[in-house]
């Protein structure tokens, strides 16, 4: 038997089946998903369909027919000058009470049977919370959010475009406030039982934390119901020198009632989701003090007149579309997501889709709406607005915080430990920048 | 075939391994696989179920409240999560099939609700439908208030995301598969590599040793101790090794022999050398055989061995070709004439023996040297003509007294007439000048045969017949015979044919035995005075292809005991002086040269005969 060299015949062979077995792998590829179509629905030659489902009714409704109005406003003014591109844009709004299921079905019902283009001015965090699958899914933005819920900014949905800044900022610009300028360390924390009020728990918390600090004391309510007593005795029991406050304006409100009946007089600060006007409005007198932060400027009853040329530009149409109603800090966020509506419908262009309307709004940067304040978007950042405001009752009427350091650190007490250095009322840019958390 | 042996035993082993593991491999993957794609399947309609019964459960409430958007959340919820890819849709209808909510963002399709009732008796349905050219499985599930459907549940299950799951699945035992194979392939590679790699070594040893390197011998270092090449590996080492170290003594044995025979066929004071068997070729020589022939080797080796001279073939053929199981023959030829490169010749004695020289069958031949040898026995034989001449010279001079006295006598008669001056008559004359004549050949013949006889004689063989030699030695010998009252009787066949001989050595031949008869007969008479006649009967007579001459006598016989010594040289039984003793070797020399032989048949005090055979001619 003669010997026969070792051919490499094995090493041949090894990516033979190397390939072999790549082949029937690669016959395992994934299957296509099915497309979507690209939708166009809504936009006609002569109109383009916007929804909104928002809370018209119920112990929100304040929030929702303010914002509603303050954007009608704004859109009313474009259709009477021809529209966009000759189309006019017409709302369709639906009323979902603040509840988070009837936002979820009026919603598919816009989608579905009203087929809108776009979805506008939803508010309220866990109703705009609910959509995020479904406005995903159908791959249709919502442009403007009356809510500065963390959930809807972080991670970055393509789908969802807020204008307003966050509850992250807001609660950390006033602990940062209330720690550093007033030197108050115990702060209790009285939130809504649902995803707002813990979003701005968890604000508030993050925010404390930085300080190395945690909330004395924190009381919740159920949505819906009014039932606060418990709430603000554990907090009062507490001893909390400021109470950070995530609710609506009725619950805050009688919060605050309740613990000037009590005598116990804290700091109150309530997010600006609370309805800051109608908060002022039912708390009257006991209003005083009671330190709002907002996400726009303070908007100026007539006949004063805004230096901020969108502030005055909301107000003139605001009378001129709804003259019962007042000019407040909701209508004017609702005026401003109009603003970007606008502003994005124009750049998309006369071809009209959603992905190149959302990638207009992308587009807009260091765009001017009169706030002082410039609108940025980009692929990264779909919130708009960075700036937080801080404001605080004072006889009945909303003044823009300058300086901290003036604040008297008990509600309803018009002394200040610096009286004597706050002698002058600073102009409308003199503002607290809050940095995005 | 051929190519399957041809594969080495290592890629055998690999190939095979690899094959086996590749062919349960595949059935284990195939085998599991279709369990566990029924499994999963059957798992995720399970999951599916699931979810529709806890959909089911919750839509009960909203669907007797008719709380429409709370039915739209808990179908959005179903679909929440990892779900949401394994589920295409959740929708909940009444139980007229209207829907009342559905998880989808576009318009749900008309014939859906409808699409898979639940049989009157059954808990479920499932069942496969295709919605925008997918499959979905529809799992249906009643929503019931006591025992009255209220509503129907149906989730649907996204096919593709289950042949998703499959394919995984599949890849992830492809992969295995693949995984395992290569691990198997490279194994076994070793495997086939370890097993092999010692007898390779030992292959390659072997090789070395067949190519006559005597020194290679297995590595004791090489790895034929691996921890799982097995025992039958290392007994074969060591087996292998066993028979290395033998076939090494055995190598030595026969180098050592070989240098024996060698030195002893290259001294050998004779010529010596080795002839194939079929051809008689000359294979070797030794150095005597050239300086004998005068050939060099190289020239020795291109010759025929009967190109050096005679030989006797038909005896060589006869046992190149006999029986080889017997004990070795061999032959004797005791006088061949060879010829040496100076055309000189001279006579050898040779011997030829069949042998095994490196693996032929060859002829050794010995060659002695007799020349020298035959001349002191053309010497001998001469000088025992002489003695012979010499013993004869009597009777010669009996034989020639005869005619001399006759011619003597008629001379006498002459003279005595011419002095008494009496005249002769012509007639008497005439008779007297012929008897005288007669006489004179008579003397002359005799002188003749007796110079015929002391001739050295030529050496050439003649067709010749018994007749005439017989008959010049008895014109020699005859008249000594009858004067010594022997007489001579002949029965010569006269129809025998001749046979190729010297005529001077039959004649020597036969005077030689006549001699040796009428010795013996007048030996007899001194022993047994009885004066009884002699005999000498010479009779010829033709026996197969033999011509056959016998001589007998009466004489003493021969004993038995010296029967075999009288052809000795020098073996005589006659007193000393008498004789040397060489008459019947030289005789004995003579008949076996012409190929005959000699037998003797005697009764001591009675007779012997002496049978001489010789070969007949073989007619051309």
């Amino acid at each position: 038997m003669r010997f026969r060299a070792d051919w490499n015949g094995p090493k041949r062979f090894f990516p033979l089946l190397l390939g072999f077995l790549c082949g029937v792998l690669s016959c395992f590829s994934s299957e296509d998903a099915p497309t979507i179509p690209e939708s166009i629905a809504g936009v006609s030659d002569t109109q383009i369909m916007v929804g909104a489902s928002l809370a018209l009714t119920g112990h929100a409704s304040y929030l929702g027919t303010q914002s509603l109005q303050g954007a009608m406003s704004y859109i009313r003014h474009i259709n009477e000058l021809g529209g966009i591109y000759g189309r006019s844009i017409t709302v369709i709004a639906h009323d979902d009470g603040y509840d988070p299921s009837r936002c979820l079905a009026n919603t598919q019902r816009l989608i579905i049977q009203d087929k809108v283009f776009t979805l506008f001015c939803y508010v309220g965090t866990p109703t705009t919370l609910k959509i995020i699958p479904v406005i995903t899914e159908a791959r249709i933005p919502v442009v403007g959010m009356l809510t500065g819920a963390d959930a809807l900014r972080s991670p970055v949905n393509r789908y969802l475009i807020n204008v307003r800044a966050s509850y992250y900022q807001e609660t950390g610009a006033a602990v940062g406030h209330m720690v550093g300028d007033l030197g108050i360390d115990k702060i209790a924390v009285f939130y809504q039982y649902d995803a707002y009020g813990f979003d701005g728990l968890r604000g508030t918390e993050l925010a404390l934390k930085q300080y190395g600090l945690v909330p004395v004391a924190k009381g919740t309510y159920i949505r819906g119901t009014l039932a606060v007593e418990k709430a603000m005795a554990s907090i009062a029991d507490s001893g909390a020198e400021a109470v950070v406050m995530i609710g609506t304006y009725d619950l805050c409100a009688n919060f605050i009632t309740l613990a000037k009946h009590r005598g116990y007089a804290p700091l109150f600060y309530c997010v600006s989701f609370v309805g800051a006007d109608e908060l002022a409005r039912r708390l009257g007198a006991d209003g005083d003090g009671v330190i709002v932060s907002q996400v726009v400027p303070p908007p100026r009853q007539p006949p004063d007149a805004s230096p901020l040329w969108g502030i005055a530009e909301y107000t003139a149409l605001l009378s001129k579309y709804y003259p019962e109603s007042l000019p407040n800090f909701v209508g004017m966020e609702g005026y401003l997501n109009a603003r970007v509506l606008v502003e994005g419908l124009r750049r998309a262009g006369r071809n009209l889709d959603r992905e190149g309307f959302i990638d207009a709004i992308e587009s807009i940067q260091h765009y001017d709406a009169g706030t002082g304040t410039p609108l940025n978007f980009g692929p990264a950042d779909h919130q708009g607005f960075d700036r937080v405001y801080f404001t605080r009752i004072e006889n009945g009427k909303f003044e823009l915080i300058t300086d901290w350091r003036g604040i008297p650190r008990k509600a309803g007490s018009m002394e200040t430990p610096f009286q004597a250095l706050n002698d002058e009322k600073s102009g409308m840019n003199g503002s607290v920048q809050a940095n995005k958390p | 075939m051929d190519l399957f042996r041809q594969i080495s035993l290592k890629n055998k082993i690999f190939f095979s391994t690899l094959a086996v593991i590749l062919l349960l491999s595949i059935v284990i993957a195939l085998l599991a696989r279709w369990s566990l794609v029924s499994s999963l399947t059957d798992g995720l309609k399970q999951q599916g179920l699931g979810i529709a019964y806890a959909v089911a459960e919750n839509c009960r409430r909203h669907i007797l409240t008719e709380n429409i958007p709370e039915l739209t959340s808990l179908m959005f919820d179903a679909r929440q999560g990892e779900e949401s890819l394994l589920i295409a849709y959740v929708f909940v209808v009444d139980k007229e099939n209207r829907v009342l909510a559905h998880s989808m963002v576009t318009a749900l399709p008309n014939q859906l609700p409808a699409a898979n009732p639940i049989a009157a008796e059954s808990f479920y349905s499932i069942k496969a439908l295709k919605i925008h050219a997918a499959t979905v499985y529809d799992i249906a599930v009643p929503v019931k208030e006591g025992i009255y459907r209220i509503g129907t549940v149906h989730v649907g299950l996204q096919k593709s995301h289950i042949d998703a799951l499959i394919g995984r699945l599949r890849t992830t035992f492809l992969g295995f598969i693949a995984g395992i194979t290569i691990l198997f392939f490279w194994i076994s590679h070793l495997l086939a590599k370890q097993v092999t790699r010692p007898i390779l070594q030992l292959v390659r040893v072997a090789d070395e040793i067949s190519r006559g390197n005597p020194d290679i011998a297995p590595d004791t270092d090489c790895p034929i101790r691996p921890r799982f090449a097995g025992d039958e590996v290392i007994q074969l080492a060591n087996s292998f090794t066993n028979m290395t170290a033998r076939l090494k003594h055995t190598e030595a044995e026969i180098r050592r022999s070989e240098d024996k025979y060698r030195s002893l066929f290259n001294s050998g004071p004779n010529p010596i050398f080795v002839l194939d068997k079929e051809t008689l070729k000359i294979l070797d020589a030794n150095p005597n055989a050239e300086e004998f022939y005068g050939y060099s080797k190289s020239e020795l080796r291109d010759m025929v061995f009967s190109q050096l001279g005679t030989f006797d073939h038909d005896r060589i053929n006869q046992m190149a070709h006999g029986d080889t199981a017997g004990p070795i023959d061999c032959v004797v030829m005791e006088k061949e004439r060879h010829i040496n490169k100076e055309n000189r010749w001279f006579f050898v004695k040779l011997k030829a023996c069949p042998a095994r020289y490196r693996d032929r069958e060859v002829i050794i031949v010995a060659a002695t040297d007799i020349t020298e040898f035959i001349e002191q026995e053309a010497h001998l034989v001469q000088a025992s003509k002489m003695t012979t001449l010499g013993e004869m010279s009597a009777g010669v001079a009996h034989e020639l007294n005869q005619p001399l006295n006759a011619i003597r006598m008629g001379s006498d008669y002459l003279k005595m007439m011419v002095s008494e001056n009496r005249p002769i008559p012509d007639s008497d004359l005439k008779e007297l000048a012929e008897a005288m004549c007669a006489q004179v050949d008579r003397a002359s013949r005799i002188i003749n045969h007796l110079r015929n006889f002391g001739r050295k004689p030529d050496l050439a063989q003649h067709p010749v017949r018994f007749k005439e030699p017989i008959e010049s030695v008895l014109a020699i010998i005859g008249q000594q015979l009858s004067l010594q009252n022997i007489e001579v009787q002949l029965a010569l066949e006269d129809s025998l044919p001749p046979i190729l001989a010297n005529r001077n050595h039959l004649e020597q031949i036969f005077f030689n035995l006549i001699s040796n008869a009428r010795d013996a007969i007048i030996q007899s008479r001194a022993t047994t005075p009885a004066a009884r006649s002699g005999v000498i009967r010479i009779g010829s007579f033709r026996e197969n292809d033999s011509a056959v001459l016998t001589v007998t006598d009466n004489g003493t016989g021969i004993p038995e005991d010296i029967r075999d010594r009288i052809f000795e040289p020098f073996f005589t039984t006659k007193d000393v002086g008498k004789g040397m003793g060489l008459g019947l070797s030289i005789i004995y020399g003579l008949v076996r040269d012409h190929g005959g032989r000699i037998d003797i048949e005697s009764e001591t005090g009675s007779h012997t005969t002496f049978k001489l055979s010789f070969p007949l001619m073989v007619r051309q």
